[in-house]
């Protein structure tokens, strides 16, 4: 017998199949194979961006020319532009404004080849040093509510380019999934006064069945109501609303569990693609609190969403979570 | 600029991109009208390859489970959700889970090995949503079901299967899915201002402003939706209100079928037979009792939402519920008004 279970931040009913589960062999996936060709994020080709934003580099070399370790440029055709006010407005019946934002591309490493589990510990550290200036950086215009980090690595997971980059991109308002958890997450904290997070990682930790990887800081693990096969949270064990407020040490942490992690995952799936997404708190809005607590979505990219998910919002996992964590505890 | 518009019912924003927009000749995934090996389970003289059918329309008294048969209906091979047992719903230290009871049934459109819906004749999917609203009505009548969904997953980006056989799904769950929930609340709150539908409103604007309009005719109308998701994403209203699709009378469903089928041709035609989905949005099992949602036959609205797969849905879209649709639904609805049958 399948089970249904219910997320208990956002109330989403999932199907876990645990009659007839998934063996990572089961899965047909779109393996990653790089076609090559010129790269704009590769050393010399520096004008082909926009400009960059922000670097870390050799102080002995120029903006925009080799020599950069982590780079930052304006997407080149961003989904939303830096310019302008939203202007808010109606058409009849339907609402709508200005698609006012930012879209950045931060491109992690200057090796056309490398994903950040083949980088060096300190390589990866930057990498999110550069995510938590950018994230500070952006916060401070007004017109930003929410910030969103995410990654696409390889073709299947909607990467267009190969070199490995994270996007960021500024909105002007609260996307829908965000106010869902958000609003999940005070109701629990109305009636408990504790944060929903804290108490999913204080039985993760203690039933240990769906645990991947956890060090001082941090803890990885397949979430009790996955959508995905192998879908996995990384969460920071402090309570902490804001992933840009990492400490240094807090920062060495959450490279050394993302590493990890992501070796193992590419250990059990040859050439997988996959997503990630930070999810932090609010900016410049009312929707700061104390009750919600970032972590970061990570999604291997194995399946094929299909009508019943689109229509229900109701998802299909065809590994439990438990399994799913035994196989990449035991690579 | 690109602009941000807002779903009226459910409140989901998107960000049209205006400006980077792609031309149609861009997506092209053509699916392929053969199966594997030439044995499908799904055709007519092979009924032994799929479990025993629950409903079929048969030709002459011929036999169950034989030959002779226009549409068949048989439970999922790899059924999502179980139909025996009880829901059994209990607590896990924080976590909520119940066991997997369900219906998942596979209605198979057609005896002929025909891939995509479009091409069968109107008569035939006229059949077929008749078959859509008697199995609706059937398992309503089983008390642990909520909602029965109807769907159909065509090509493999789509989700579909190999075999490429003309077939829906229809999986009923024991709770009201989270998707439905969110229109059904959006709904009544438009009807709780305005006391007026907010699915009227909408057709009533796109037939004022027409830029959106696909195909307008005997009483239905397929608009490319002021939000869209997708590119190509197309949905198909009833003019006149009914929040339930089992209820529509079998005369409207002639000229349902007609334009599901002119809008599911011109989208094979325009885009060279793209993979897509569609869901029939309706309304819950309205059973009388403590709970029922006493408005729901006024403000809410039956559709068919239709999905072409042209675009990976990326880490963004899963994070923030936000989409980012790279064509202005004004264009791809001129497209799809110009492609002639």
């Amino acid at each position: 017998m399948g089970e249904l279970r219910r997320d208990p931040i956002v109330g989403r009913w999932v199907i876990v199949d645990t009659d007839n589960p998934n063996a990572p062999a089961d899965f047909n996936y779109d393996q990653y194979v790089p076609k090559g060709g010129l790269c704009p994020f590769c050393y010399g080709n520096e004008f082909m961006t926009p400009p960059e934003i922000n670097c870390f580099r050799d102080p002995n070399t120029h903006a925009n020319t080799p020599g950069w370790t982590v780079r930052v440029v304006a997407n080149k055709f961003p989904a939303l532009q830096i310019e302008g006010s939203l202007e808010r407005r109606g058409i009849g019946i339907y609402d709508m404004s200005n698609g006012v934002g930012a879209h950045e591309v931060l491109i992690e490493t200057p090796y056309h080849a490398k994903d950040l589990p083949d980088l060096l510990p300190e390589e990866v550290e930057n990498y999110f040093k550069m995510c938590c200036a950018r994230c500070q950086d952006l916060a401070k215009d007004e017109r930003f509510k929410y910030l969103m980090l995410f990654r696409n690595y390889a073709s299947a997971a909607g990467a267009t380019l190969e070199h490995p980059h994270t996007q960021i991109v500024a909105l002007p308002m609260v996307p829908k999934n965000a106010l869902e958890e958000l609003h999940g997450a005070k109701e629990y904290f109305n009636y408990r006064e504790r944060c929903i997070f804290c108490d999913i990682i204080r039985q993760e930790l203690q039933e240990k069945d769906r645990l991947v990887l956890e060090n001082k800081y941090f803890l990885s693990f397949c979430p009790f109501v996955s959508r995905f096969p192998f879908e996995i949270m990384i969460i920071p064990k402090k309570h902490s609303g804001n992933f840009s407020l990492m400490s240094a040490e807090e920062i060495k942490a959450l490279a050394e569990i993302m590493q990890g992690t992501l070796r193992k995952l590419k250990k059990v799936f040859e050439n997988i693609s996959y997503n990630y997404i930070i999810h932090s708190s609010p900016i410049n809005s009312e929707l700061e609190g104390e009750y919600y607590h970032w972590h970061i979505e990570l999604m291997p990219k194995l399946t094929q969403v299909a009508g019943f998910e689109w229509g229900t919002g109701f998802y299909l996992d065809s590994t439990s979570p438990e399994l799913a964590a035994q196989y990449l505890k035991a690579v | 600029m690109p602009e941000l518009r807002k779903d009226p019912v459910i409140g989901r924003w998107v960000i049209i991109a205006t400006e980077r927009a792609l031309r149609p000749d861009q997506f092209n995934t053509p699916v392929s009208g053969k199966s594997p090996d030439g044995a499908c389970p799904f055709c007519e003289g092979n009924e032994s390859k799929t479990p025993p059918e629950i409903y079929a329309i048969r030709k002459n008294n011929s036999p169950a489970n034989g030959p002779g048969w226009e549409l068949r209906v048989v439970p999922s091979i790899a059924p999502f959700l179980r139909v025996e047992g009880e829901l059994d719903r209990r607590g896990k230290g924080m976590y909520d889970l119940m066991n997997g009871v369900g219906a998942h049934e596979m209605i198979v459109e057609t005896n002929q090995h025909i891939a995509n819906m479009a091409d069968l004749s109107e008569d035939q999917i006229v059949k077929v949503l008749n078959c859509y609203a008697d199995r609706i009505n059937d398992l309503e009548r089983d008390s642990r079901f909520k909602y029965a969904l109807i769907f159909k997953n065509y090509g493999k980006s789509a989700g579909g299967s190999a075999l490429n056989h003309a077939r829906s799904q229809l999986i009923a769950t024991p709770v009201n899915p989270k998707r439905v929930k969110e229109e059904l609340t959006g709904s009544r709150a438009y009807y709780e201002y305005h006391e007026r539908c907010v699915f009227c409103d909408l057709i009533k604007q796109e037939i004022e402003q027409k830029s959106r309009v696909i195909v307008d005719l005997d009483g239905f109308i397929a608009v490319a939706p002021f939000a869209a998701r997708f590119p190509f994403e197309t949905w198909i209203l009833p003019k006149k209100h009914c929040c339930d699709f089992t209820c529509t009378d079998p005369e409207s469903r002639v000229f349902l079928a007609r334009v599901l089928k002119t809008v599911l041709s011109k989208l094979k035609k325009g885009l060279n037979d793209p993979p897509y989905n569609y869901v029939i949005h309706t309304a819950p099992f309205r059973r009388k009792k403590a709970g029922y949602w006493k408005s729901i036959d006024q403000d809410y609205h039956w559709h068919i939402e239709i999905m072409p797969r042209l675009t990976k849905v990326a880490g963004f879209e899963w994070g923030t519920g936000f989409y980012i649709c790279p064509l202005p639904p004004e264009d791809t609805a001129k497209f799809l008004r110009e492609v002639e049958l």
